[in-house]
């Protein structure tokens, strides 16, 4: 029996997860508690911070993972500036400097920085602790695997094969052929900044056809056997830390769009920029079928588990579950970079001799809120602050009285979506809330959709399809039945689909309450959830951060718990 | 539910035994690339291993650009 911190760091996303006895206890990513956005320092508040939700003391961690191997790593950067230069030459000295000046270091900076022992800090491929972050949580005995990012040491797609305990890597495509930079290089050819801009390609795709198809296929080729080549000439991630895209590429598609450039989709030049993500999702897509395809054959498996950053487009993630012949997908919900610190932990668990967790049910693995502190701060900012007895039934009253409300009840979230922990609840009815939300609070593109809660027991009157595996934690899309488009308008996106979360109340409990509430009020039991935190900052944590959003953002009422804040009529 | 107060963290080492863990890393590091496959990058590793040093001791870098995890 063994506590086990995971780490993930220095790249996207920097994460901790705590392990105790072959069980998740806590899993948090740094810029929660930083505030900084996609925050890749080493993430040592949060590390501490699992530690104390768990009561454990740095002395009792048996181990510290770590979710890659820095010297493959580094190993794959020198090959690589070496094979291309002259042009890297430039980037020589900075790209050296920063692999030795932290990052192979990385493992007794954990050492020193959490006090633990450094021959207790172990690291993992970054491709297996992917897998393992997946495979390891899903209820699956016998699954395949397929681990599609960016890159990790060498390796930018993994196919595996997890049976009870293990892992089996099958195949691999390698740097710098990447699905994962495909679609970063395209984000910032379409004008959004990478590793952050993904969501607004995907959410750009639906107000465009996929009709360059002929264009791609000089980008990127799909081979019958599931594996892929990019042309190089299209991209730059082999030698610009910057841009990711080549002169090849505005060969083929024209010049990029501008960064900042206020997108009017009436404007047939924005238009044919939608063209281009659609055509770009519907060839990722298109690859990620064929990888699991390619998965199906070589494992026999009825299961399918993804992971890496691309595991998150849930377009992708319904097209496998509808085309791939798995019988039933399961996406981690944390599937980017911080989950490779719970893959990192539950590899070393088991390396200790615990058994495999239990399946996932719930990303609420975060920190609770401190109610009494944030009611101080409140009283002391002169906020009129009440505590209410039943707070469920307000929320559902509020909302159905077409509020917005701050939500924040219970552990915050793991993973990038906020599923009720920490979210920003509204009535989903009219597209007026959508743009409310889009322009004033959110201050996003007017063409970012929405996405939906919904009971889960009542999906099937809303959306065409049931709740699977992945619709708890909103990484898949499902059709929204068209005699309900009208009164979800605020959450149907423009291709008729719906990001939705089904909730249930083993899983979610306090949103279920919210949503039966608004049931029993003669409402549809869906609400509009997306993540309490405004343009460019991480989804809340704390309770001071939530009355921090709640000063700064148009919303009508703010709910912590039993605490509430209205603003005046 | 209740907030819980992290551990406080653990007092920094002192020099001489940073330098020791970063020896131990350096020579597996080393170990590493005596693999022959890796031999090529040896003399340059042994270069850049000696700077590495001395940036980590001295607080590193910290920049962080949108591909920088394919090159750096």
């Amino acid at each position: 029996m063994a506590c086990v911190l995971g780490i993930s760091a220095h790249y996207h996303d920097a994460a901790a997860a705590l392990v105790v006895d072959g069980e998740v206890v806590a899993a948090i990513q740094e810029e929660r508690l930083s505030r900084i956005k996609n925050d890749p320092g080493l993430p040592i508040s949060a590390a501490l911070a699992c530690l104390g939700h768990a009561g454990v003391d740095t002395g009792a961690v048996d181990a510290i993972a770590f979710y890659e191997e820095p010297f493959a790593k580094l190993e794959r950067v020198m090959v690589h500036l070496l094979r291309h230069l002259p042009r890297t030459w430039r980037l020589f000295p900075r790209a050296l400097a920063s692999q030795l000046g932290a990052k192979i270091w990385v493992l007794d900076h954990l050492a020193e920085s959490l006090g633990v022992p450094r021959e207790r800090v172990l690291s993992f491929e970054h491709h297996r602790s992917h897998a393992a972050s997946a495979y390891l949580v899903s209820t699956f005995p016998d699954a395949a695997v397929l681990v599609v990012d960016g890159v990790g040491e060498a390796h930018s797609t993994t196919l595996w094969h997890g049976r009870g305990h293990d892992l089996t890597l099958l195949a691999s495509v390698d740097f710098p052929h990447s699905l994962g930079l495909l679609y970063a290089g395209l984000t910032a050819w379409l004008g959004f900044p990478v590793n952050e801009g993904e969501y607004k390609v995907m959410g750009l795709a639906a107000w465009g056809k996929p009709n360059l198809r002929e264009a791609f296929e000089r980008i990127i080729k799909l081979h019958p056997d599931g594996a892929y080549t990019l042309d190089l000439e299209c991209f730059a991630h082999m030698s610009d830390a910057e841009l990711g895209f080549g002169p090849g590429l505005e060969r083929v598609l024209g010049p990029r769009r501008p960064p900042g450039k206020p997108w009017d989709l009436a404007d047939p030049a924005d238009l044919r920029y939608a063209d281009v993500a659609a055509t770009l999702q519907a060839v990722l897509e298109d690859a990620l079928l064929g990888l699991a395809r390619r998965a199906r054959a070589l494992t026999g498996s009825e299961h399918l588990c993804l992971a890496g950053g691309v595991a998150l487009n849930a377009l992708a993630n319904a097209r496998l579950q509808r085309e791939s012949g798995f019988a039933r997908v399961f996406v981690q919900p944390a599937a980017g970079d911080a989950g490779g610190a719970l893959g990192a932990a539950l590899l070393a668990a088991q390396q200790l001799g615990d058994p495999r967790p239990a399946a996932m049910t719930t990303c609420a693995l975060g920190l609770p809120l401190d109610v009494a502190r944030a009611h101080a701060i409140a009283v002391e900012l002169g906020l009129p602050v009440r505590r209410v007895d039943d707070p469920v039934a307000l929320a559902a009253r509020l909302i159905a009285s077409d509020k917005i409300v701050a939500h924040a009840r219970g552990r915050f979230e793991w993973g990038p979506r906020a599923l009720g922990q920490r979210s920003l609840l509204a009535r989903p009815r009219d597209r007026a809330t959508r743009e409310r939300l889009n322009r004033l609070i959110k201050e996003r593109e007017p063409f970012r959709p929405f996405a939906p809660a919904v009971l889960s027991e009542r999906t099937a009157e809303f959306f065409a399809g049931e709740p699977d595996l992945m619709s708890p934690f909103m990484t898949t899309v499902a059709p929204v039945r068209p005699e309900a488009r009208a009164r979800l308008g605020a959450v149907t996106h423009e291709d008729g689909t719906a990001r939705l979360q089904t909730v249930e109340a083993a899983r979610a409990p306090e949103l279920h309450a919210l949503l039966t509430a608004l049931a029993a009020a003669g409402e549809d039991p869906v609400v509009l959830n997306t993540s309490l935190n405004g343009a460019g900052e991480p989804i809340v944590a704390s309770g001071e951060d939530a009355l921090a959003f709640y000063l700064r953002h148009a919303v009508d009422a703010l709910i912590l718990e039993d605490l509430v804040i209205e603003k005046a009529p | 539910m209740t907030m819980t107060n992290p551990p406080p963290r653990p007092p920094r080492p002192g020099l001489a035994r940073r330098l020791g863990a970063r020896v131990r890393t350096a020579l597996r590091l080393i170990g590493h690339f005596l693999h022959p496959a890796r031999f090529v990058l040896a003399p340059l590793l042994i270069v850049l291993l000696l700077a590495g040093i001395l940036l980590s001791l001295t607080g590193g870098l910290a920049y962080v650009a949108p591909f920088v995890y394919t090159l750096f």
